[in-house]
C-alpha cells in the first residue's frame, strides 16, 4: 500500500492539473512530457516553462518518437538542473535512463519522475500516416480491459515490464475502466509525498493492482513467446543471420536512437572498424568477393555483445529500420537471454551493477573449459 | 583524369547486347578480368534472400554471372562503397566500379576531399532509368523487380525515387567510361569513352571507338530536357509548400533527430558529425533557458539547425541521388529540398556537383572580382 | 612446413602473458607434442580480449576460437580473469541464440606450470573442432 493522490476528474485531466499545480506553485520550474508542437499536432517531447503550453501537452500518449530515458540522459549528463524539473515517461524510458545512469550519462538530482503501467506505443510509422488520432479510441478501450492492442510495435507487445520502477509517481492505467471518470496518482516515495504535501485532493491509501497486472503480463508473455518463435525461425544458423540482415544498409540508425547506446564515437564508425586496401585484398583471397562496405553482420553482433544487457527493448530500433528488419525482437530475445544468465532486469534496481562490471569469485563454470 | 563536357566524347563504340544488355556487360567484365586489365570489379548483387541489391567487390570470376549492373535498389550509395575501398590508399589492385551517374559524381566530390583513391579505379557509368524507394522494394521484391523491369524498359520513372522522377543528369557523363542505353538501335549498346583511362581500356579489350554516337547524344538531351521541364514546376512547387519558417519547421515536424540522412548521404563524410559532437550538448540550464523563451522548448531542440547546417555544410556537393529520403524512417521529402537547395547553391557558381575531376569545389577557391551581388552597396 | 594443411583447423588462441602463453611456451620448451592448429596471439591479460575479437576471428574464419587465462583467483592483475569469465559466458549466450555453433569457441585456465595442461586443451580443441568440420563462416561473401 502506497498512499495517492486522488482527483475527481479523468486521469488525463488529473495529471495535467497535477503538472499545472506543480509549475505554478514554482515546485519545479520546467516539465518534460509528450506534447504537440505544431498544427500538424505532431507530438514531440518538449520541455514545459510555461502553464499555457500545457495545454497542448499529451503525457499519456501512445507514441514514443525519441527514447526519454536519452533525454534525460541528455539534460543531465553534465549535472542536474539547478532547480527541479519532473517528466512523464514510460517505464522502459525510465529503465533506459537508470542504465544509463550506471554509465554515468546522468543522474536523478532535482528530478521527478510519473511513470505509468504502459499500454505500449503505436510505430512511428503511424504518426507519418496520421493514423493515430483515429486509432486513439480503440487503444484506451484495449488499455482500460487490460487487453493487448493490435497495432502497437512488436517489443511492446511482448512486453513483460510495463511497471515502472525508480519513479516518484505512478499511474495505474492498465484494466482501469475508471480511466475516465478518475485519477489516481500513486506516491512511491518520501520525495513525492514532501512535493505533494499540499496538493487539493483526496489522500488515500492505494496500491497497484497485482492480481489484474499479473494476468495481463500472462498475455504479454504468449505474445512475446510467439514474437521470439518468429525469430527462432528465421535465425537458426549463420545463414539466418546473414538472410535476416541481408538488406541492412549500414545507416545506424538503431545504433543512435537507442538510449543505451551514448558513445559519441560508435566503434563500428571508427577507424577502429575501418577495413583498409589490405584488409579487402585478403579478403578477396579468402573468399572471392566480399560485401562493400563489409562488416554488416560484424556491426550488429558486436552491439548485440555491447549492450545487449542492458537492452529495454524500447523498439526504437525497428521503428528507425528503413528497411523493416524486425530488430527490436532480435535484441530483444538475445538481450533477455543473457541477461537471464546473470538473473538481471536492465534499468530494475539503481544500485545493482551492470552485470559486466562486477564477478562473483565462483560463478559460471559451466561456461569454462 | 576527366575532362569537363564534350572534349572526350565525341565517338564511342556500338556493341552487340546480345543474348540480353545484362549479359553483354558481364561478358565484358569477364573479359576485361581474363586479360588481367582488371584484378576485382564493384558491382551490384542480389543477396541471399533476395530481398535487396548491394554492392560487392568481385575478385572471382564466377561470381560475375549473379550480379547486375543496374539493380531496382540503391541500398548504399556507390560513392560510399568506393571510398569504403581506397579511403585509406590506392590499393595493390586494378578495381572496376560500374555504378549510376549520381554515384560517378559523388565519388568524383569524395575524391575533391581526399575521401578515396581513384588511381586504382576504373569508373563505368550507364544510363539510369531511377531506382525504386526501397521501403517500397521490401514490401514485395518479386514484383517491385518487375515494376522496376517494366519501367526501366520504358524509360518510366514512376515508380522511382521522388528525386529520380525529376533528375535531368541521369545520363550524365563524369566518369572514365560510359554505356549508352538510350538512342541505340534495337539489341546494341554505346560503350562511351570518357577519359584517357577510358580510351586505354576500349585499347586493351580490342574495341575500337570511332563510331558515331549522334543518336545517344540526341536521345539523352530529349529526356534531359524533358526532366528538366518537370524538375522545375515540381521544385516550385516545393519551395512555395516550404517556403517561410513556419513551412520549413513544419515540413520538419516529423523529424525524430535519428540522422539517418546525414549518416547514408555520400558526401557526408566527417567521422563524428558536428551534430553529434560535443558541441551541440548542452547542460541543463541552457535547454530550461532557452525554453522559458516561448515557454517550452522541443526536445531535443535544434531539429532545423541540423537540417540547416548539413545543407550548408555540404549542399554544395550535394548529388541529388536521394539516398537521404530512402533512409528517413518518417517520410520526410528532405532529399527533394537538399536537390532544390543544391540547383540553388551550386548554381551561383556555374557548378554541378561531381561533373569533373578538375573543377575545383567552388568554396575552395575564389576569383577576386566576383559577386559584388552579396556585398553592401553603401561605399 | 609450407604447404597449407587444408584438414588443420586454424584455431586463434589468446593467450595471456603471465599464465596460459608461458605455459605454452613451457609445453613446447618440454618438446609436448600437439597438433600445429593453433594460431597464439599474446595479450597481457585475458580480460584484454574484447568480445568483438573473438566475433571478428569468427567471421573472419577461425575455425575455432580459445581465450586462455590464470585460474581465477591467480589472475596478475588481480579480478582480470572474472570480467573475462562474465563477457565469455555472454558471448556464447548470444552465439548459441543465434545458432552460431558456439562450440568453437572455449575459455580454459592454464597456468605458467601447466604445458602439459596447455597441450591438452590444444588437442582437446582442435579434435573438437575437426568434428565440427570447416566454419561456414570462411566462405560468406555477404556479412
Amino acid at each position: 500500500m502506497t498512499k495517492a493522490l486522488i482527483l475527481n476528474e479523468s486521469t488525463e485531466q488529473g495529471i495535467l492539473d497535477f503538472l499545472k499545480n506543480l509549475l505554478e506553485t514554482r515546485q519545479v520550474r520546467g516539465i518534460l512530457t509528450l506534447k504537440k508542437i505544431n498544427k500538424n499536432n505532431d507530438v514531440a517531447y518538449s520541455i514545459i516553462t510555461d502553464v499555457k503550453e500545457l495545454n497542448d501537452a499529451v503525457p499519456f500518449y501512445p507514441l514514443m518518437p525519441v527514447n526519454a530515458g536519452k533525454l534525460l540522459s541528455r539534460f543531465t549528463f553534465r549535472g542536474g538542473p539547478s532547480d527541479p524539473i519532473i517528466a512523464v515517461v514510460k517505464p522502459c524510458e525510465l529503465r533506459g535512463f537508470v542504465e544509463l545512469i550506471k554509465r554515468e550519462q546522468g543522474c536523478f538530482d532535482n528530478l521527478f519522475i510519473i511513470s505509468f503501467t504502459c499500454g505500449g506505443v503505436f510505430p512511428q510509422q503511424m504518426s507519418v500516416e496520421k493514423t493515430v488520432e483515429k486509432n486513439l479510441n480503440k487503444y484506451w478501450d484495449s488499455v482500460k480491459k487490460a487487453e493487448i492492442s493490435d497495432n502497437i510495435r512488436p517489443a511492446c507487445k511482448g512486453c513483460e515490464e510495463f511497471i515502472p520502477y525508480n519513479s516518484d509517481f505512478t499511474v495505474d492505467l492498465i484494466g482501469r475502466n475508471d480511466l475516465d471518470k478518475q485519477s489516481i496518482i500513486l506516491i512511491n516515495n518520501e520525495k513525492g509525498a514532501e512535493l505533494t504535501k499540499n496538493m487539493k485532493g483526496k489522500f488515500s491509501e492505494e496500491s497497484l493492482n497485482k492480481e489484474k497486472l499479473e494476468k495481463f503480463r500472462n498475455k504479454r508473455e504468449i505474445e512475446k513467446k510467439k514474437l521470439f518463435k518468429e525469430i527462432d525461425e528465421k535465425i537458426k544458423d549463420i545463414d539466418g543471420l546473414i538472410d535476416v540482415f541481408g538488406r541492412c544498409i549500414g545507416c545506424h540508425g538503431c545504433m543512435r536512437v537507442c538510449p543505451i547506446c551514448y558513445c559519441n564515437l560508435c566503434e563500428f564508425e571508427s577507424s577502429d572498424s575501418e577495413y583498409k586496401p589490405s584488409n579487402y585484398e585478403s579478403d578477396l583471397k579468402k573468399r572471392g568477393g566480399i560485401r562493400v562496405p563489409p562488416g554488416t553482420v560484424y556491426y550488429h553482433l558486436g552491439r548485440l555483445s555491447h549492450i545487449g544487457i542492458s537492452c529495454v527493448a524500447c523498439g526504437l530500433c525497428e521503428d528507425v529500420c528503413p528497411v523493416d528488419i524486425p530488430i527490436s525482437i532480435i535484441f530483444k530475445k538475445i538481450g533477455e537471454s543473457v541477461q537471464k544468465v546473470f538473473d538481471y532486469i536492465p534499468g530494475k534496481n539503481i544500485d545493482e551493477d551492470i552485470p559486466l562490471m562486477t564477478f562473483e569469485k565462483e560463478e559460471l563454470l559451466e561456461f569454462e573449459d | 583524369m576527366s575532362k569537363p563536357e564534350n572534349s572526350i566524347k565525341k565517338n564511342g563504340a556500338i556493341l552487340p547486347a546480345k543474348p540480353n544488355l545484362r549479359d553483354a556487360i558481364i561478358n565484358l567484365l569477364e573479359n576485361s578480368i581474363d586479360k588481367g586489365i582488371f584484378d576485382a570489379i564493384l558491382i551490384p548483387m542480389k543477396v541471399p534472400k533476395g530481398d535487396s541489391y548491394v554492392y560487392v567487390l568481385i575478385k572471382d570470376k564466377s561470381l560475375l554471372k549473379d550480379s547486375i549492373p543496374l539493380p531496382p535498389v540503391m541500398a548504399v550509395q556507390g560513392a560510399k562503397a568506393v571510398s569504403s575501398i581506397t579511403r585509406l590508399g590506392k590499393g595493390n589492385i586494378k578495381i572496376a566500379a560500374i555504378m549510376r551517374p549520381c554515384e560517378i559524381r559523388a565519388t568524383n566530390e569524395l575524391s575533391k576531399f581526399s575521401q578515396l583513391d581513384l588511381e586504382n579505379i576504373t569508373l563505368i557509368s550507364i544510363d539510369c532509368p531511377g531506382v525504386i524507394p526501397i521501403s517500397d522494394f521490401i514490401n514485395d521484391p518479386i514484383k517491385n523487380l518487375k515494376i522496376f523491369d517494366e519501367s526501366a524498359e520504358k524509360w518510366d520513372y514512376k515508380p522511382m525515387r521522388p528525386v529520380c522522377q525529376i533528375c535531368d543528369k541521369s545520363s550524365m557523363v563524369a566518369g572514365d567510361i560510359h554505356i549508352g542505353i538510350l538512342g541505340a538501335k534495337k539489341d546494341t549498346f554505346f560503350i562511351i569513352p570518357n577519359s584517357q583511362k577510358g580510351i586505354d581500356l576500349l585499347d586493351k579489350l580490342e574495341i575500337s571507338a570511332k563510331e558515331n554516337i549522334d543518336n545517344w547524344k540526341n536521345k539523352i538531351k530529349t529526356i534531359s530536357d524533358e526532366k528538366n521541364r518537370k524538375r522545375k514546376k515540381v521544385l516550385k512547387e516545393l519551395k512555395s509548400e516550404i517556403g517561410g519558417i513556419d513551412n520549413l519547421t513544419n515540413a520538419l515536424g516529423q523529424c525524430i533527430n535519428c540522422h539517418n540522412c546525414m549518416s547514408v548521404c555520400p558526401i557526408c563524410f566527417c567521422r563524428l558529425c558536428y551534430f553529434d559532437s560535443e558541441k551541440v550538448k548542452h547542460i541543463a540550464e541552457d535547454y530550461l533557458d532557452r525554453a522559458d523563451i516561448k515557454g517550452s522548448l522541443r526536445f531535443l531542440p535544434d531539429t532545423t539547425l541540423f537540417h540547416m547546417g548539413r545543407m550548408i555544410h555540404m549542399s554544395m556537393s550535394c548529388v541529388s541521388c536521394g539516398a537521404c529520403e530512402d533512409a528517413c524512417p518518417v517520410s520526410i521529402p528532405i532529399a527533394q529540398i537538399f536537390s532544390m537547395m543544391a540547383d540553388e547553391t551550386q548554381g551561383l557558381f556555374d557548378y554541378v556537383s561531381g561533373r569533373s575531376l578538375d573543377e575545383p569545389r567552388p568554396l575552395v577557391t575564389y576569383k577576386e572580382d566576383e559577386l559584388h551581388e552579396v556585398e553592401d552597396t553603401n561605399d | 612446413m609450407n604447404k597449407e594443411d587444408d584438414s588443420m583447423p586454424k584455431i586463434l588462441a589468446f593467450l595471456c602473458n603471465w599464465c596460459s602463453y608461458a605455459g605454452a611456451d613451457l609445453a613446447g620448451t618440454s618438446r609436448i607434442k600437439y597438433p600445429p592448429s593453433i594460431m597464439p596471439l599474446r595479450v597481457m591479460c585475458s580480460s584484454r580480449v574484447d568480445p568483438l575479437f573473438i566475433i571478428k576471428a569468427y567471421l573472419g574464419g577461425a575455425d575455432g576460437v580459445l581465450v586462455a587465462g590464470c585460474h581465477p583467483g591467480d589472475c596478475h592483475y588481480e579480478k582480470g580473469n572474472y570480467y573475462t569469465r562474465r563477457r565469455f559466458a555472454m558471448l556464447k549466450k548470444i552465439f548459441d541464440e543465434l545458432g552460431l555453433e558456439s562450440d568453437r569457441l572455449l575459455l580454459s585456465w592454464v597456468s605458467a606450470s601447466e604445458g602439459h595442461k596447455y597441450a591438452n586443451v590444444a588437442r582437446d580443441f582442435t579434435e573438437k573442432i575437426k568434428k565440427s568440420g570447416k566454419n561456414p563462416a570462411k566462405k560468406k561473401i555477404f556479412l
